[in-house]
């Protein structure tokens, strides 16, 4: 057994065989058991070191060849597949509420195997054109097949698609840049492509235009999962090129426009939020600020980087689903997700509305949740760096924490003395109580990541020294 | 490890009680047990005066940064955590006499409050303290959205989280500010900017800064939990007046604040002095005693803000847990008017030690119309049953309840913390027992000092919002542009100017 055919071909394998022959009832419990025990195996099982259990000997070799290429997952690899099909079990478990949970369970494996294997390929570009395709599954998992793309859809598939000739052409470059570093013209080229390519892959302003749409125009549980699944992704492989490139790490100019660009999505993201009349156009924008943050992170010339953003992306990895299946509640039950049609839903499904408030809250860096620390240390960073960026990010804190006092005023808003009722499902109530004890317990106690974030340093060694 | 002691028998009690409630509702002996455990909760806080101070410290609370977590038992925390354990045994004796009394989940939350209060007293970095509020403030904000009902009540308690999370967003931005200048994300090296902005937080949550109403006057949670939610609440915020170090404030940097801060304070001492009944005037009394606190600090004297954070808790909690009459526990609650004339040995006699300077005849004003208020509330006996009604061990509960708040009061006064014993003041206090005096006196004789009715108290209120007003419209304005910028990027030529922006962004880099 090696490691690429257990966390690629596995789930891609099971995903099909989901989308061909299983219902939606026993499709969630499949994709949700199945991303859990890869999660397990992932942490407890070290990959390419052999493991006794009494006579008998397991090793999970770490490298497959495929068509010429080679696919490598190794040990360092542990905690981040951890990490990814963790989260990805909580998206699965959830998928009930989507209405589409046979093809969300197997278009979200595919996809989320994809995204695996664009960590593990080499050479390491073709994680491009694997992100690409995993963009393209994305497709149908947002429209069902009889209905027609829509603005927000297609904007997507638009923006991701032009990625990846800068992405590709910038790789082209590099391997020039590599071999005569002086030459500053081919240098500040493959810099201003690559920048280029991942602006698109990480949508960042004004290229975020079709998340909002997205949001408003889609189911909010599949957008929720593309809003976290290819960012994530995206995220490693920037790591990647981090990790790689020491002149690219080092430039002052990069390092600049990372974090210009990272305080304007956190900014422009939180006041946008705070003048929408739409709660997933509220989602939208949080995740764009949150984003934003991602790129402040990168730009921290600090050995704690990598420690630093994936705890950011593992943080994110209990706020999206939650709010996404919250919001999905809400949606099932009410004409759309705009202020005027939620009034009054906090006494109809306070489970539902007090999860999505706290986890807006998080979103914002609310003390006591999950995501308050990792916005802590950024802050604090920031505040060394520059007091005019954080007078920015702290604009962009304030316009969320407008945006969740909105949307809590609409819920408690009503005037006839309805009674309370509990109209969540009790695997609605379970899942929406994970999430929200979970951004309790990494709010009050951060260190319980330590575990799995130990071993994540070794995984970019050049950026963590 | 005496924080964690006393933190815990509330918290246990607490927790004791709610399982009593699942698994044996009809026990009768919740009331003793929730006794019982504040009773151990208060003993354990007065056996921190034989070892002042202590820490209590969580080491490497982030993996990425220096942060800890760290609670101080001090001079500071010490008379605060006092009044808290003190306010949490008083609501529990006095609650024999309410009718609710065999309401476990009530009691069960008092208890969880003071624990929770005393971890908010004891924080000593921004850090421990931010968390703390906000653990405070979202279990406020479900206590209230349960318990309150129709629309205008909900949307008071969203304003008032509102207005709270806005003052932890101005710890924080202090905090980071702190950072800038000094490196340090501790109380001990914040400058007077930081400190300023500090007050400005405090303010903010306490509706002094700028001058707002946080609380609803007409929310069902009235005596009891509705007592310590106020109370334990206000004196979490009050404790950071106390951490900002003595001298780096002072009237002279200050003058503008201390200006609005007065506006505050007399605003909200006229309204307690003419409000119908205690309840209704208890957000005004909070807001007249946090002023003056804030006056204290701004005049360079921190420690006045803990004593006026005392008097806000035993004074305050002595007239609001009042439920019933006799002549007896009246007298004996004037008391109360002692402990807030800043008279020399009184509780607070350090309360301006600062230099006040031509804002000294406006403060002895302000604080004596807060006086002259409570000591008309306590001498209303209308709408009261008698003492003598109840039965006999409930007299003495209730009696020894409300007298615990009394000896507290006595007992800071002479003991709380250094410098107690002052006598400095005698002047100012002896000029604004003068006039508390005649406020008393001309209360039936002049018509402008008659009480407003209760629902007056509220229309006042009004005279506020054109300045709310003026906010919702700039809030308007940006929703039409932002309208607008959306409709342009997200419209059909959306990708067009997507591409413009992009062509424009190559040629600034290649540049």
């Amino acid at each position: 057994m090696s490691s690429p055919i257990l966390w690629i071909a596995l789930p891609f394998t099971v995903g099909t065989f989901i989308l061909l022959f299983i219902n939606e009832k026993y499709a969630t419990w499949i994709g949700g058991t199945l991303c859990a025990l890869l999660s397990l195996t992932a942490f407890f099982i070290p990959i390419d070191t052999a493991l006794l259990l009494g006579t008998l000997s397991i090793k999970i070799a770490p490298a497959v060849q495929f068509f010429g290429r080679s696919f490598e997952l190794n040990t360092a690899d542990g905690a981040l597949l951890t990490i990814i099909y963790g989260v990805a079990t909580l998206w699965f478990f959830g998928a009930q509420v989507s209405g589409t949970a046979t093809r969300f369970v197997s278009l979200g494996l595919m996809i989320i195997s994809l995204l695996t294997a664009s960590l593990a390929v080499e050479p390491f570009l073709y994680a491009a054109l694997l992100l690409e395709v995993a963009a393209m599954l994305v497709i149908p998992l947002l429209l069902p097949t009889t209905q027609k793309a829509n603005q927000g859809v297609a904007r997507f598939l638009i923006y991701q698609t032009l990625a990846m000739p800068f992405i590709l052409f910038s790789g082209w470059l590099l391997a020039g840049v590599e071999a005569s570093p002086t030459n500053i013209g081919s240098t500040t080229l493959s810099g201003t492509m690559l920048s280029i390519g991942f602006a698109f892959l990480f949508s960042v302003f004004p290229f975020y235009n079709w998340i909002p749409s997205l949001m408003e125009e889609n189911s909010p549980y599949a957008s929720g999962f593309l809003l976290w699944a290819l960012p994530t992704f995206t995220t490693i492989f920037a790591l990647g090129f981090l990790d790689r490139y020491t002149w690219l790490r080092t430039s002052p100019q990069l390092i600049n426009a990372l974090q210009f660009t990272g305080v304007f999505m956190v900014a422009s993201g939180g006041i946008f939020a705070s003048l929408q009349k739409h709660i997933g156009r509220i989602f939208a924008y949080a995740t764009i600020a949150e984003t934003g943050l991602i790129l402040l992170a990168f730009s921290i010339q600090n050995i704690d980087i990598v420690i630093l953003t994936i705890s950011i992306l593992l943080v994110r990895g209990i706020e999206l689903p939650t709010w996404a299946l919250a919001l999905s509640i809400l949606k099932q039950n009410s004409n759309s997700l705009k202020f005027s049609d939620l009034q009054g839903f906090f006494r109809k499904f306070p489970i539902a509305t007090i999860s999505l408030i706290i986890v807006h809250l998080s979103m914002l860096g609310f003390p006591l949740l999950a995501g308050f620390p990792t916005r802590l240390a950024i802050w604090q960073l920031m505040a060394n760096i520059s007091p005019t960026l954080l007078i920015w990010l702290f604009m962009g804190a304030m316009g969320l924490l407008i945006a969740a006092v909105r949307t809590l005023a609409v819920f408690v808003m009503t005037d006839e003395e309805s009674n309370w009722k509990l109209n969540e499902g009790w695997v609605q109530i379970t899942m929406l109580g994970l999430g929200v004890s979970g951004l309790f317990i990494l709010g009050l106690l951060p260190q319980a990541l330590n575990p799995l974030l130990k071993h994540l340093p070794a995984l970019f060694e050049r950026l963590s020294q | 490890m005496l924080i964690l002691i006393s933190c815990l028998s509330f918290f246990i009690s607490a927790l004791v009680l709610v399982v009593l409630r699942i698994f044996q509702p009809e026990a009768r002996y919740t009331w003793l047990v929730a006794v019982s455990g504040a009773t151990v909760g208060l003993l354990s806080v007065f056996f921190w005066l034989g070892y002042l101070p202590f820490e209590l410290s969580v080491q490497n609370w982030q993996s990425f940064t220096s942060n800890s977590l760290l609670f101080t038992g001090d001079a500071i925390s010490f008379p605060f955590a006092l009044c808290i354990a003190a306010l949490t045994l008083s609501i529990l004796l006095t609650a024999v006499t309410q009718p609710v009394y065999i309401n476990t989940t009530l009691w069960a939350g008092v208890l969880a409050l003071a624990g929770v209060g005393i971890l908010a007293v004891t924080a000593n970095n921004p850090l421990t303290l931010l968390l703390v509020w906000a653990l405070l403030d979202l279990t406020e904000l479900i206590i209230h959205l349960s318990s309150v009902s129709g629309a205008k009540n909900n949307e008071k308690v969203v304003i008032s989280f509102s207005t709270r999370a806005f003052g932890i967003g101005l710890l924080l931005w202090a905090s980071l500010v702190g950072v800038t200048e000094t490196n340090n994300f501790i109380f001990e090296s914040i400058s007077a900017h930081s400190g300023l902005i500090l007050v400005l937080a405090v303010g903010l949550r306490l509706g002094v800064l700028p001058l707002h109403l946080p609380y609803a006057t007409d929310l069902n949670l009235r005596r009891g939990i509705g007592t310590a939610l106020r109370l334990i609440s206000s004196a979490s915020s009050l404790i950071l007046l106390g951490r900002i170090p003595t001298g780096i404030l002072d009237i002279n940097t200050s003058i503008f604040l201390i200006t609005l801060t007065l506006i505050a304070a007399g605003y909200g001492s006229w309204m307690w002095f003419r409000s119908p009944d205690d309840l209704t005037g208890r957000p005004y009394w909070i807001i007249s005693i946090a002023s003056l606190a804030i006056i204290s600090t701004l005049s360079g004297n921190p420690q006045g803000a803990i004593t006026w954070g005392c008097a806000l808790i035993l004074v305050g909690g002595a007239l609001f847990l009042t439920t019933v009459q006799n002549n007896w526990l009246n007298r004996a609650m004037l008391f109360g008017a002692w402990s807030i004339s800043t008279f020399p040995f009184s509780l607070t006699a350090s309360a301006w030690l600062g230099n006040l300077g031509l804002f000294l005849p406006f403060v002895i004003i302000a604080q004596a119309f807060t006086a002259a208020g409570f000591i008309r509330h306590t001498l209303r006996p209308s709408g009261r049953d008698t003492l003598d009604a109840q039965l006999g061990w409930m007299k003495v509960a209730y009696a020894a309840g409300i007298i615990l708040l009394i000896f507290i009061q006595i007992l800071l006064g002479l003991i709380g913390w250094e410098g107690t014993m002052q006598i400095r003041t005698w002047l100012q206090a002896l000029s604004a027992s003068l006039l508390t005096l005649g406020l008393v006196w001309a209360r039936r004789r002049f018509r402008i000092f008659n009480p407003v009715r209760a629902h007056g108290v509220s229309a006042n209120n009004a005279r506020l919002e054109s300045f709310y007003n003026i906010l919702w419209s700039l809030y308007h304005l940006l929703s039409r542009i932002s309208k607008g910028v959306t409709q342009i990027l997200e419209g059909e030529g959306g990708l067009m100017w997507s591409l413009l922006f992009l062509i424009l962004f190559i040629s600034i880099i290649s540049t």
